[in-house]
């Protein structure tokens, strides 16, 4: 395979609370090739938004990437060595925030943020936010730019962009206001996009329209995507490859057919299960037992044991790094579970534990409401 | 576009509440216990005499002809008759006006001027030294008394160091003969400035401590707004977010706030007036409440009744220009 345009490696991004220290992202890796669409699934809280703007390294006060490394391009967004007296210093070749700023930022790694309602900037125009950005990252001046931006406008479908240019963000509708902010994105050309569930709020017909507006202009442009949700459903219709985080770890990663038709990790299976499709028929779906645990004291062993119906005693015990499953010929699948056989720990001897998911505390209520019906 | 209608609109609109403010102003003004006549003609007067008084000031009439009398004398620029001064309200009052106008303006200038940089750096260094400084310093600025800051100020500045006069005010519009020590206009000028130091600050201090306080919160805010977090995944440069992306946002509460600092600057005209025996607004206020000068009485609440309600229409307007989410109305 060629050189990837995005390669992470072993991402640590923590922030130091009162309460202590949040492991937010706790040594992820994946890449992202040219021209795909990966995604980064998981439940609210499980490290997405972190482990993006982490790429960017724009974390907020009091978060921290603590260590790893983040190669764009060739450039070392982010990367540690040990100085002389020991301690971990940035290394000489990772980018200053002015470069950051200059180079990365923008130009060739935009954003699409969660919120169209929030992320556009009320007193300013929609068109005059959109030629800022275009200025600023493309080297164009302002008639240029102005230009450039309606026809970005007319190509993410907005109507008379010519006169909307001139309008205000509450003059527009969720939908509209998030295809201003793709717009934004790929009017400065970037090679890749982060796109941070840029359609969890909005709803399903819109979604929709986005989605597939989005997998034309992808083709067109041959951008890269790494597509944060926690939606299965929007991972089937655009992701290529897929990476499932869990409390802050990366527990499986796959090709999309390969994680839906060949599911290697639990967790990923019960997210499956919590979703309706069209290729299965269920009388009742089956929600995930329980809450994710805090990923300021994360459980020992596999962080998904207390919520995981095939737990055994061994998984309290090993914490699990992500491991090659696929056979020889197959695209890559890793997944970071010991039931597997290429972990050998004894996953099959050992006995199973009761747990939230196996008729633990709380899982009682489901039980007894299935019985009665 | 309609943003002239709007203001024209918003004018017409305060006409109920003017009329709202002569009808209180007049009723209350004549509930003032005690009798002007009697002060003007001491204790033991003569009958015919008092009447011809009362009928000199429209006095003898009942209240209701009264009230609208004086009601169309208002909308005709006719404020009756200072019965302590002998002149005409108007005249009194345009007398003393600019000078309480120059002094509030010039109050609100420093009050911004130093409040807006204060609260940006305070917010955008937040926790940090600069912040808790300025917070310190507004927090005193909230909580001491205008006249108290202007006695410390005379102390401190006239009495000891002697840089600034103690009294009186030159304004910058005088004749320069009529200015003891001034040959030239720019002398004029020069002691117009060196008088109205102290009480600028004084009266001044209060309203920048607030503005800081909203300033920074504000600021605060709009920094940790979504649109900031993208402008700078777009690579805006920090200090082009602090001045404009985050800027803009945040002074409309800012705006509300000097708005609505122009009844607290009046009431505090009144009292910095008094402690730099200025001749403004403040002091003809006093003087007529003390002769029980009921026609200078309401003629002076008119006014700063009607500076008021100027100063929220401006307030409303600029804040129509700076946020387009502010609709004429007219959808």
């Amino acid at each position: 395979m060629s050189e990837p345009l995005l390669s992470v490696r072993d991402l640590k991004t923590q922030f130091f609370t009162e309460d202590g220290t949040v492991r937010a992202v706790d040594g992820i890796s994946f890449d992202v090739h040219e021209g795909e669409i990966v995604g980064l699934v998981g439940e609210s809280g499980a490290g997405k938004s972190v482990a993006t703007s982490s790429i960017l390294r724009l974390v907020d006060s009091p978060g921290e990437i603590v260590g790893g490394e983040i190669e764009f391009k060739g450039e070392t967004i982010f990367g540690l060595e040990e100085g002389d007296d020991g301690e971990l210093r940035p290394r000489d070749e990772m980018l200053t925030e002015e470069e950051m700023r200059q180079r990365i930022r923008g130009r060739e790694i935009a954003i699409i943020f969660q919120d169209p309602m929030e992320s556009l900037n009320p007193v300013f125009t929609v068109g005059g936010q959109l030629r800022e950005f275009i200025e600023i990252n493309r080297d164009l001046d302002a008639d240029e730019a102005k230009e450039e931006a309606i026809d970005m406008l007319r190509e993410v479908g907005i109507p008379a962009p010519e006169s909307r240019y001139d309008e205000y963000p509450h003059q527009f509708s969720g939908g509209m206001r998030q295809r201003v902010l793709i717009a934004m994105a790929l009017a400065c050309q970037p090679d890749l996009i982060i796109a941070d569930e840029p359609t969890t709020a909005l709803d399903v017909t819109v979604e929709g329209e986005i989605l597939e507006m989005v997998t034309e202009l992808q083709e067109k442009y041959d951008t890269s995507f790494i597509w944060v949700t926690h939606d299965m459903s929007v991972v089937a219709e655009i992701c290529d490859r897929v990476n499932v985080m869990y409390l802050g770890e990366i527990i499986e990663q796959a090709e999309v057919d390969d994680l839906f038709y060949d599911t290697k990790h639990p967790y990923t299976s019960a997210l499956l299960d919590s979703m309706p499709r069209p290729d299965r028929t269920v009388d009742e779906l089956r929600p995930i037992q329980g809450v994710m645990p805090e990923a300021i004291d994360p459980p020992a062993g596999c962080r998904f044991h207390s919520r995981c119906p095939e737990a055994r005693e061994v998984c309290r015990e090993v914490h699990p790094e992500p491991r090659e499953l696929s056979e020889d010929g197959e695209a890559p699948h890793t997944a970071a579970c010991v039931k597997h056989d290429a972990f050998d720990v004894g996953y099959d001897e050992s006995p199973p534990i009761e747990t939230q998911a196996t008729g633990g505390f709380s899982a009682g209520f489901t039980e007894t409401g299935g019985e009665a019906e | 576009m309609s943003l002239l209608r709007y203001t024209l609109r918003r004018f017409a609109q305060a006409i109920p509440v003017l009329i709202g403010i002569v009808t209180i102003t007049f009723f209350l003004a004549n509930q003032i216990p005690g009798d002007p006549v009697e002060i003007m003609l001491g204790p033991t007067p003569a009958q015919e005499q008092v009447e011809a008084i009362r009928a000199q000031y429209g006095l003898d009439r009942p209240i209701h002809v009264r009230y609208f009398t004086y009601l169309s004398g208002v909308a005709t620029g006719d404020l009756g008759l200072s019965i302590y001064y002998d002149r005409p309200v108007l005249e009194m009052i345009l007398l003393r006006l600019p000078v309480t106008l120059l002094l509030m303006l010039s109050a609100f200038a420093f009050a911004v001027v130093t409040a807006i940089p204060l609260g940006v750096i305070s917010a955008k260094r937040r926790n940090e030294p600069a912040d808790h400084v300025s917070r310190i310093v507004s927090l005193i600025g909230v909580s001491t008394p205008s006249f108290w800051i202007g006695l410390v100020l005379i102390i401190v500045f006239a009495f000891y160091l002697g840089w600034f006069p103690a009294r009186g005010l030159v304004l910058p519009w005088a004749d320069p003969a009529d200015v003891r020590g001034a040959a030239t206009r720019v002398e004029v000028l020069r002691q117009a400035v060196h008088h109205l130091f102290l009480p600028m600050i004084a009266l001044g201090t209060l309203q920048m401590a607030q503005i800081t306080r909203i300033e920074r919160s504000s600021m605060v805010d709009s920094l940790q707004g979504e649109y900031v977090k993208l402008a700078r995944a777009y690579g805006v440069p920090e200090s082009t977010i602090v001045r404009k992306h985050a800027f803009q946002v945040a002074q409309l509460p800012v705006i509300t706030i000097i708005g609505l600092g122009l009844s607290t600057a009046l009431g505090g005209a009144v009292l910095t007036e008094t402690v730099f025996e200025i001749q403004g607004m403040g002091r003809l206020i006093i003087t007529a409440i003390n002769n029980q000068d009921y026609q200078l009485i309401m003629g002076t609440t008119l006014v700063f009744g009607f500076v008021y309600v100027i100063g929220v229409i401006v307030t409303d307007i600029t804040y129509s220009y700076l946020d387009p989410r502010v609709t004429y109305g007219e959808d």
